[in-house]
């Protein structure tokens, strides 16, 4: 196996976590072989151990040590504080910023600041992939949804059109699946939204939804509501550089993800991977349904054990 | 005085698009039969013939004919998407109700007099959303998805010349339209994507002893003992275990209702409520169009000392999923 | 015109139960194929064809049964296990096919049960639904 034409980034932390942790898992993450590092709340407004001025500092001082650096922003976006921070974010005249919806686009793209696309832009097509390229994205991550046949297709076609798009692919962690007003993990302690008590600091990869059979189907993460299986792409990295996607992107959980950059960044370099031995947020299940055009909790193939 | 909102109400098929006009509907949506709208169910929606009929039908009542194409267009191929675009046009329709940007976009270009509203599923819950729509592609109407408070709304509109339109009664979405994929990681289709929520084609329900499960695609949603109603196994309306916790995890089997807080979205100038349920048959539009007529009217008669009739609630009751009713987001301490 | 909410006596269910089912069969099915032919009821036959059907009426003791093929529907024997099973009592079938309930209101109210296939029930559900009785003599009859 020869090494892949592949760059490996770090997701913005989806998950609620300590400030000392935050601090901590930046600092190792600095050391990690990566790419790119994306940082941010990009989930709830409640989330505040870092303030939006921390994290902008933070990207900032890890862009001074030479690191390439993007700043996440919130995906759900209602209130006018919401609108005051993403003003903030997206303004913070250094670093590029990672969009999650339109509000983020106008702001960006008003502003002249190059953006990436995030995940939950609900790019679908080329056209739609165009138009965001002529307000100013620089990259884009395909939904979660988004099975490989399609996206070959559209990346041929960007290809043809000779869009200058970096496409970065969501390939290992548990899936932003939904995004409510509601926060689920309020809800399971009896608390409202707004007197939360922070209760996802107690889930440090978000807490189990299963089935009334016991079988792990859901996580829920505050606001959002993510898969229980970990989507794992590790073994489709060949086809997934052979396609055109230029980078693929490891979501960060609460411990192991420095094995986990380091087994991509050994796969993209062209050596096995033992993917049974890689840790799971929560000893959740491998899955990959989704880029084999199926459900996406659909394990992956037979070769590897998809379940601890 | 602010001007009364339209009532916008759903189709899914001619006669239901008739009772809809027959009963006070200012405007009805519809889709055509196939994956470009969002209720994309066998046997459910529109052909050219019907559409047309349809739209004669509206317009000869000087009521509005709104068309949903409001699915992502998948892929290289998306002639399909366009041509729905270009078909509404063709037919006459009011406005189309859109929710991918570069639809959004083909659409303003090729019928730069065809009215464009962007579609819950587009996601928009702020205004720099809104604003965006409106400065490249001309929108002129926003439905915002139900995740707003009556104040975020009413801030939404101090921000935009774009009309806001708001969902006043049907079954609740309880994650943002348009941002969530459980579906498909369920089932393999999703409203993206396929125009559709828990599919039934995945459903089964099983006796299980005394009990009865429903799956989707195998996954158990539900689980209800002899005496219990059971419902359609809608995702996020099933019973999961947290830590130990068996209860509704993420939202129960319920129904939107605005009824009391109607004054308010009066006073704050929404320009259209929406119902819910394309899906839905003739006698729901009737009954919901009749009783929602009646507490616009009333409300804009008489704003100050307006109050919820209980033959209005009684008569939206019965038609409410799981027979609860909430105000959802619209009220905080939903959230 | 509103259904009146009654039930039917027992008597006439134990009655009507030990009558041969084939004449209400026969009539539904003619019917239906009537509708068909005259373009009232826009069925696509192709997700109907090879699927069988009951209605079982249950303050009345009857259960109709039909199936359908390509061209339209057909007497069933009664053998197969129905891919699709409707059961309400009279008024409440009454209300459903002339537009005063809906069949989700039914349904969540407990008074309409559905069974088997789904999907095939929502095939069968949208299409009642999309028949322009307007366009019929029928008109007349429907609430909404």
């Amino acid at each position: 196996m020869s090494a892949l034409n592949l760059k490996l980034t770090l997701g913005p932390s989806l998950f609620f976590w300590p400030r000392e942790t935050v601090y901590a898992f930046y600092e190792e993450a600095a050391t990690w072989p990566l790419d790119t590092i994306y940082l941010g709340e990009a989930v709830c407004s409640r989330r505040q151990q870092l303030r939006t001025s921390d994290w902008i500092d933070l990207a900032h001082k890890l862009a001074d040590a030479g690191h390439d650096v993007v700043l996440s922003c919130q995906a759900l976006t209602e209130s006018e504080s919401d609108l005051k921070r993403l003003r903030r974010v997206v303004g913070n005249g250094r670093v590029r910023v990672e969009t999650n919806d339109l509000g983020a686009v106008h702001l960006a793209s008003s502003a002249g600041v190059p953006f990436v696309a995030g995940c939950h832009s609900n790019i679908y097509n080329v056209d739609t992939l165009a138009l965001m390229a002529s307000m100013g994205a620089v990259g884009w991550v395909p939904p979660v949804e988004m099975d490989r046949d399609t996206l070959a297709a559209i990346l041929a076609e960007c290809r043809a059109r000779a869009l200058p798009l970096e496409t970065e692919l969501f390939a290992w962690g548990r899936l932003p699946l939904a995004l409510s007003a509601r926060c689920f993990t309020a809800r399971h302690y009896n608390l409202k939204k707004d007197d939360c008590q922070f209760k996802c600091l107690e889930h440090a990869d978000g807490a189990r939804l299963s089935t009334r059979e016991g079988k792990g189907f859901l996580t829920v993460n505050g606001i959002q509501t993510m898969s229980d299986g970990c989507h794992a792409l590790l073994p489709h990295l060949t086809d997934i550089a052979a396609i055109g996607v230029s980078a693929v992107r490891v979501s960060p959980q609460a411990t192991g993800t420095a094995e986990v950059v380091a087994a991509f960044r050994r796969a993209i370099a062209g050596s096995a991977v033992d993917m049974d031995s890689l840790p799971r947020p929560d000893g959740a299940c491998l899955v990959d349904g989704y880029w084999r055009g199926e459900a996406g909790i659909n394990p992956i193939g037979e070769h590897h054990h998809a379940c601890a | 005085m602010k001007p009364l909102p339209e009532l916008v109400c759903p189709a899914g098929s001619l006669p239901a698009l008739k009772t809809a006009i027959d009963h006070g509907a200012d405007a009805v949506y519809m889709g055509l039969k196939n994956e470009t709208n969002a209720r994309n169910f066998a046997g459910l929606n529109f052909d050219e013939k019907s559409a047309a009929a349809g739209i004669r039908y509206a317009h000869d009542k000087g009521r509005k004919v709104l068309m949903a194409i409001n699915t992502f267009a998948q892929g290289v191929d998306i002639s399909r998407w366009q041509r729905a675009v270009d078909q509404a046009a063709d037919l006459g329709v009011d406005a189309v109700i859109l929710a991918d940007i570069g639809l959004m976009d083909y659409a303003c270009r090729r019928h730069p007099r065809l009215r464009l509203h962007m579609s819950v599923q587009g996601s928009a819950t702020n205004y720099e959303a809104v604003n965006l729509a409106r400065e490249r592609f001309g929108v002129v109407r926003a439905v915002l998805p139900r995740v707003l408070t009556v104040d975020q709304v009413r801030h939404v509109i101090e921000h935009t010349d774009v009309e806001i339109e708001v969902f006043g009664f049907g079954s609740l979405c309880v994650m943002v339209e348009g941002r969530c994929l459980l579906s498909s990681y369920a089932t393999g289709e999703s409203p993206n994507t396929h125009g559709v929520c828990s599919p039934a084609k995945f459903v089964r329900w099983e006796q299980e002893g005394a009990a009865t499960a429903s799956r989707l695609n195998g996954i158990l949603i539900d689980r209800y003992g002899a005496g219990e109603a059971a419902g359609y196994p809608t995702l996020c309306k099933g019973r999961f275990d947290v830590e130990g916790d068996t209860y509704y995890a993420l939202e129960e089997p319920t129904s939107l209702n605005v009824l009391e807080v109607l004054p308010s979205l009066l006073e704050i100038g929404v320009a259209a409520i929406k119902v819910e349920g394309r899906q839905r048959s003739p006698a729901y539009v009737a009954q919901v169009t009749q009783t929602l007529r009646a507490a616009l009217d009333e409300a804009a008669r008489n704003p100050q000392r307006f109050s919820v009739k209980p033959a209005w609630q009684a008569a939206l009751a019965k038609l409410a999923e799981g027979q609860q009713q909430t105000l959802g987001a619209y009220s905080r301490p939903w959230k | 015109m509103r259904v009146p909410d009654l039930t039917l006596p027992p008597l006439f269910a134990s009655v009507v139960s030990r009558l041969p089912a084939t004449p209400p069969n026969l009539a539904l099915v003619t019917l239906l194929n009537q509708l068909l032919k005259r373009g009232v009821l826009p069925a696509d036959m192709s997700l109907l064809a090879g699927r069988h059907f009951a209605v079982d009426v249950l303050d009345a003791g009857l259960r109709l049964r039909f199936g359908a093929d390509d061209n339209g529907f057909v007497l069933d024997d009664g053998h197969a296990e129905p891919d699709l099973r409707f059961a309400a009592n009279a008024a409440d079938l009454a209300r459903m096919m002339l537009r005063e309930e809906d069949p989700d209101t039914l349904f969540f109210n407990r008074k309409l049960t559905i069974e088997g296939d789904t999907e095939l029930g929502l095939i069968v559900k949208n299409l009642l639904d999309s028949v322009d009785w307007s366009e019929t003599p029928l008109a007349r009859f429907m609430a909404a």
